[in-house]
């Protein structure tokens, strides 16, 4: 079933891919192909793969339990939540406490989790803008 | 004697102070990373590569580094097969069979002694036919036309389809959506905007490095985080067991032939390490008929079979790579696009103008698998101690690297938050069996695959015959027939059991 879904997306993406190549504006071409061309080929590939696997799909093999659901669903939001203030908080705002939520996602004790994820977090900081010179950010709200 | 010469100016490159150091470094850290239970080669460079883009490394120490910790960790993948009956990823699954049953038995010094030399012999061996064949090839290359081009990209596809994955389709699609995502970006041709979405990070094409950590990096930590258990895992002792000399004369004609097999199966675009040990394991067992019952109970053969080719496959696989521009691996796809990033075309001119490259590389191999060698026998305790590090601590510094990568190369959150969503997908597509290394070799190859076709099809005014107009190209037609027919034919007369016995392990 899940591989019937995502050919239906696939499906839909290579119909898109056509529809947007077709709206291309070519003002000037010189040669006999021009950039339509490929993406057509590979709208038509995927299309004809899509519906061949839409025919035979495999078997589901993925039934996660709730509790695996909901560890996922957090650690996207972390995710998404560091991506968010990596750069408006800084590194060593951001690090620690993703980090640290991180660190107690895989089992570690909540305030253990926090001391190793605020060292980390500090260390590297230092280890990553002095030592490696990287563009890390100190923080937008801090004037950095 | 040219090739000597060659190979001279490349340690001239290799024994420069940076270098050396990075090769040590590279081959520690790669041991290091394939050691960890989870975390295997293919993401080991992809974490590595932005910090090694941003700290303005030269091209050529770049990929000495890169490399490094990829040959280095086909190593550090035995040790945690080994000892925890975890492979570090599917390159490593073969060598669990015979080397678990063997620490288990109490000789664990012994499976790690005995794989240990086979590594390095493989490697070594692989690295003496490579210095004989990438100078050859690339003078074969070198008469390489746009159409000669074309048609070895499909013949690569079709190996990759009919070989790599759980389904030809399912690595097809994935193959086709990097190829997608390749065409993003401005039209070098006309200047034509194309799948931009009006955003302006789009405008000059999709970032190598974020598809790479976004699908590779972020969706690992989500597989880790779903299979994690609340238990640590229990490494068996390693004892005081080691290899002896009758060992090693037992197995020196295993290892010779696991050393062929792997490199030339590492040669062949789209098919790596994981392909290369199941194969050699395969043919060990059948050669050792009638002696073939220790087969998967700790027999040494059945360990250094895999290990030798495995790494043969991982020198191997550089080959297509240097010479041509064709990786042979999902990891060699990634150090591909990580010369491309320093506008350095990997092709049969690269041993020519960039010397210091292509040999400085070569050299640098010889010299990681001398320090791999030392580093896995008297060192060994070292890495075993590692092991046990806990998830807790390792994930936050793998996530932290992660995202640190990606915002030096711009900058710019956009390319965080775009990471997140191929994280996303990327753990999709493994959830649902698609292998990921052909969405990265087509995201590399794309660019390379159109601009040839179209030159291909200017030449001849939109005639496509032009893809079959000489040996060469009819060859490689050829050559993809078959690859697409004789897996088919194979297991027609095999008959279905082994083979599917071997995509199941390879699968997961």
């Amino acid at each position: 079933m899940y591989d019937r879904i995502f050919a239906g997306a696939l499906l839909l993406l290579s119909g898109l891919i056509a529809w947007a190549a077709a709206q291309f504006d070519v003002p000037f071409q010189y040669e006999p192909l021009g950039p339509k061309a490929f993406p057509y080929i590979l709208s038509a590939l995927l299309a004809v793969a899509a519906v061949w696997l839409m025919i035979r799909p495999s078997a589901d093999g993925w039934k996660p339990t709730k509790e695996v659901v909901l560890r996922l669903g957090g650690a996207l939001v972390l995710m998404y939540g560091y991506a968010f203030i990596y750069e408006p908080l800084g590194f060593i705002i951001a690090t620690a406490v993703v980090g640290g939520v991180f660190s107690w996602l895989f089992g570690e004790k909540p305030i253990k989790a926090g001391v190793y994820a605020l060292v980390m977090s500090v260390v590297s900081f230092f280890l990553l803008t002095d030592l490696l010179q990287l563009n890390v950010p100190v923080g937008t709200v801090f004037g950095g | 004697m040219e090739v000597l010469s060659a190979l001279a100016t490349g340690f001239s490159v290799a024994f420069t102070p940076l270098n050396l150091f990075l090769v040590l470094f590279g081959c520690f850290t790669g041991t290091l990373i394939g050691s960890l239970p989870g975390i295997g080669p293919i993401n080991g460079v992809a974490i590595l590569l932005p910090l090694a883009y941003s700290i303005g490394l030269p091209p050529e120490s770049a990929l000495i580094l890169l490399a490094g910790v990829y040959y280095g960790a086909e190593y550090g993948g035995r040790i945690s097969s080994i000892l925890l009956n975890v492979p570090g990823d599917a390159g490593a699954i073969m060598t669990t069979l015979d080397g678990y049953p063997m620490s288990k038995r109490g000789e664990g010094g012994r499976a790690l002694a005995i794989s240990a030399v086979s590594s390095f012999a493989g490697s070594m061996g692989a690295l003496l036919m490579m210095v004989i064949m990438a100078p050859l090839l690339s003078e074969l290359a070198i008469r390489f036309g746009p159409t000669e081009y074309v048609m070895l990209m499909v013949f690569a596809f079709t190996c990759l389809a009919t070989m790599v994955g759980s389904r030809p389709i399912k690595t097809l699609i994935g193959t086709l959506i990097g190829l997608v995502l390749a065409t993003v970006g401005v039209d070098s041709g006309t200047g034509v905007l194309r799948f931009t979405m009006d955003i302006p990070n789009f405008f000059d094409g999709v970032d190598f490095l974020v598809v790479v950590i976004g699908v590779f990096a972020i969706s690992e930590v989500l597989v880790l985080l779903e299979q994690w258990v609340n238990n640590d895992l229990k490494v068996t002792p390693v004892g005081k067991s080691f290899v002896t000399f009758a060992d090693i004369v037992k197995v020196r004609w295993v290892i010779l032939r696991a050393t062929v097999i792997g490199f030339f199966i590492g040669v062949l675009p789209g098919t790596g390490a994981s392909i290369a040990s199941a194969v050699a394991y395969g043919t060990e067992k059948r050669m050792a008929e009638g002696d073939s019952d220790e087969f998967g109970k700790g027999d040494i053969r059945g360990l250094a079979a895999p290990e030798a080719a495995n790494n043969a496959s991982a020198a191997g696989a550089m080959v297509p790579m240097l010479t041509l521009g064709i990786p042979g691996s999902g990891t060699t796809a990634i150090l591909l696009g990580a010369l491309l990033m320093f506008n350095i075309t990997p092709g049969p001119l690269l041993f020519e103008q960039k010397p210091e490259i292509a040999w400085g590389l070569i050299a640098s191999m010889f010299l990681g698998n001398i320090a791999l060698l030392v580093l896995n026998l008297p060192l060994i305790g070292v890495f075993v101690r590692l092991l046990s590090i806990r998830q807790s601590y390792l994930i936050p510094v793998i996530v932290m690297l992660t995202f640190v990568g990606i915002y030096s190369i711009h900058g710019d959150s956009f390319d965080l938050f775009f990471m997140v969503i191929l994280g996303i997908f990327g753990f999709i597509l493994r959830k649902l069996h698609f292998s990921l290394a052909p969405v990265i070799l087509g995201l590399v190859l794309g660019e390379v695959l159109e601009e040839n076709l179209r030159r291909s099809l200017s030449m001849s005014g939109g005639d496509w015959s032009i893809l079959l107009n000489g040996n060469i190209t009819i060859g490689l037609a050829i050559a993809s027939v078959l690859a697409l027919v004789l897996p088919f034919l194979l297991k027609r007369i095999k008959g279905k059991g082994r083979t599917a016995q071997l995509q199941a392990e390879l699968d997961d």
